[in-house]
């Protein structure tokens, strides 16, 4: 057995990386907790370890979907099978994040900030990695420049996020649509969580900061991925199951006391993925339209039959929610706290 | 033996404030007729509930000062009410000699305080009224929505053919037989 020797702080790298992969076999509590100084550079021992535990971020992602099959209109597939795998491209940016992760105490009140830098898909896929595993401090992760600074960061955790996204064309084609076809169903799961959290939100201020981040970000993937419209089909998996079981993102609790021009912009504020399922029905409208001698035809069917487990009856649920919570006199929707798990 | 010297510093303002709260929601009207059509059948409900005609505004502004505005070509209606008042308020402070500018300040943010709070409970009390008026207003405004469209609805079946009855139940169902 062949055993390396590295430095105390380099240990501490290498298990934030492995806990990044494997949060399971490796929690990260601790590590997000201290504070380390660490040297300017890493051995190479290091440097291998690393790049062994990020090498190993392919098998984690498809294991995080379980590896299901494709739905239309993806082929019935596992995802490495309709991708073969390319290696992801790490830049400096991936180190530097282990690096804050392992040194800075994110339970301090003062945290040092992780400037922004230039992302490869690989530092976006740890970024997200990170926020997944962070628990308590996940705020302060998502509050840095460094992290804002990631388009897949926004996607997954967009209730976390505040300013401008930025572009998501990195996610639409080649290793970054494969990334997102692998995180779909846990992006959609969390969409979801968030919006039945709207029912039980109090502060007007932090529900309009939500939605307009929602907003944003679903605006600008979904205007990103017009040519690879089957990304977006976590908008869908996100709001089916509310809008079958009734649920509408109605805040039934927002504090009374305040202005009702601010209850009011909150409410509509609420609807964000709301008016992303209705632009799916705007684009549910053009797939009907491709004829069978088109080439788009299977493509179009495909996406056709994603839509049907919303449908024009789910659509329709979803334009009368947003109108309702744009109305003069909201009806009151029953408390939040009688949902049962989705 | 040196005094004590007692000083008494006191500050008043008289402001006058205006405080405002409102909101504005989209009306849905089915698309029977064409649009400006539809908005004319609209702006003729509402005159008969008191608005008056402005362009593509129908406005009124209700006797506890509520004012509704309906703009007819964007589809969207607006409710807002103001209130003014006039605000006194007086603080003073006692201290020692050279404490001076200290309680003037203490004073001077008392009396922000006191202004701020005062403001702060006339614009809830404006919000108060305003959400209490905002379910019967609702309701009006879908009752002249819905005559509009029945209005529209009439005008459809005459281009279609002859009006032979038309009944209309208490439930607000309205049958139009046709002759075509």
């Amino acid at each position: 057995m062949n055993v390396v020797t590295v430095a105390d702080s380099e240990y501490d790298l290498v298990a934030m990386a492995r806990a990044l992969v494997a949060p399971h076999s490796d929690p990260p509590t601790a590590l997000l907790r201290q504070q380390r100084k660490l040297p300017t550079q890493i051995g190479p021992d290091c440097a291998r370890l690393l790049e062994d535990a990020l090498q190993k971020i392919w098998p984690a992602l498809w294991r995080r979907d379980r590896a299901r099959l494709g739905a239309p209109p993806f082929a019935r597939r596992r995802g490495w099978e309709r991708h073969p795998p390319a290696p992801l491209q790490h830049t400096r940016a991936t180190v530097d994040l282990l690096r804050w992760l392992v040194a800075v105490p994110l339970v301090s009140a003062d945290v040092a900030t992780l400037p922004a830098t230039r992302l490869a898909l690989g530092d976006q896929v740890a970024i997200y990695l990170a926020l997944e595993i962070a628990g308590p401090v996940r705020n302060v992760i998502a509050q840095q420049p460094f992290v804002r600074a990631a388009p897949l960061a926004w996607l997954g955790f967009a209730h976390l996020m505040e300013g401008e996204p930025p572009a998501f064309d990195d996610l639409v084609t080649g290793s970054g649509a494969v990334v997102i076809e692998a995180l779909a169903s846990e992006i959609a799961e969390r969409w979801r969580a968030v919006d039945v959290s709207k029912r039980a939100m109090k502060r007007p201020s932090e529900l309009i900061a939500l939605g307009a981040a929602q907003d944003k970000t679903l605006r600008a993937f979904m205007t990103a991925c017009e040519k690879r419209r089957e990304l977006a089909t976590f908008v869908i998996d996100a709001a089916a199951p509310l809008l079958e079981r009734g649920i509408a993102p109605m805040p039934t609790q927002l504090d009374p006391a305040a202005a009702l021009s601010v209850r009011s912009a909150a409410r509509e504020a609420a609807g964000a993925l709301l008016r992303a399922v209705i632009r799916w029905r705007e684009w549910d409208d053009q797939h009907r339209a491709v004829r069978f001698i088109d080439d788009d035809f299977d493509r179009a069917q495909g996406l056709l039959a994603r839509f049907e487990r919303i449908g024009r009856v789910g659509a329709d649920r979803a334009a009368a929610w947003l109108a309702e919570l744009a109305s003069l006199a909201p009806t009151t929707a029953s408390p939040s706290d009688s949902i049962e798990p989705l | 033996m040196s005094r004590a010297i007692q000083i008494r510093v006191s500050e008043s303002v008289v402001r006058t404030i205006h405080v405002e709260d409102g909101v504005q929601s989209p009306l849905e009207m089915l698309p029977v007729l064409g649009a400006e059509r539809m908005a004319e059948l609209l702006a003729t409900e509402l005159e008969k509930r008191g608005f008056t005609r402005d362009g593509n505004l129908a406005r009124r502004t209700d006797p506890d000062g509520i004012e509704v505005t309906v703009d007819l070509a964007a589809s969207t209606v607006s409710v807002k009410i103001g209130a003014g008042a006039k605000l006194s308020e007086e603080v003073q402070r006692v201290g020692r000699e050279g404490q001076e500018e200290e309680l003037r300040e203490a004073a001077i943010g008392e009396l922000e305080r006191r202004l701020e709070a005062q403001t702060e409970a006339l614009r809830r009390e404006v919000t108060a009224r305003l959400e209490r008026k905002l379910a019967d207003l609702r309701n009006e405004l879908d009752g002249a929505i819905g005559r509009a469209t029945v209005a529209a609805l009439t005008e459809r079946a005459a281009q279609l053919g002859k009006i032979e009855e038309v009944l209309a139940d208490d439930a607000g169902n309205v049958t139009i037989k046709v002759k075509l």
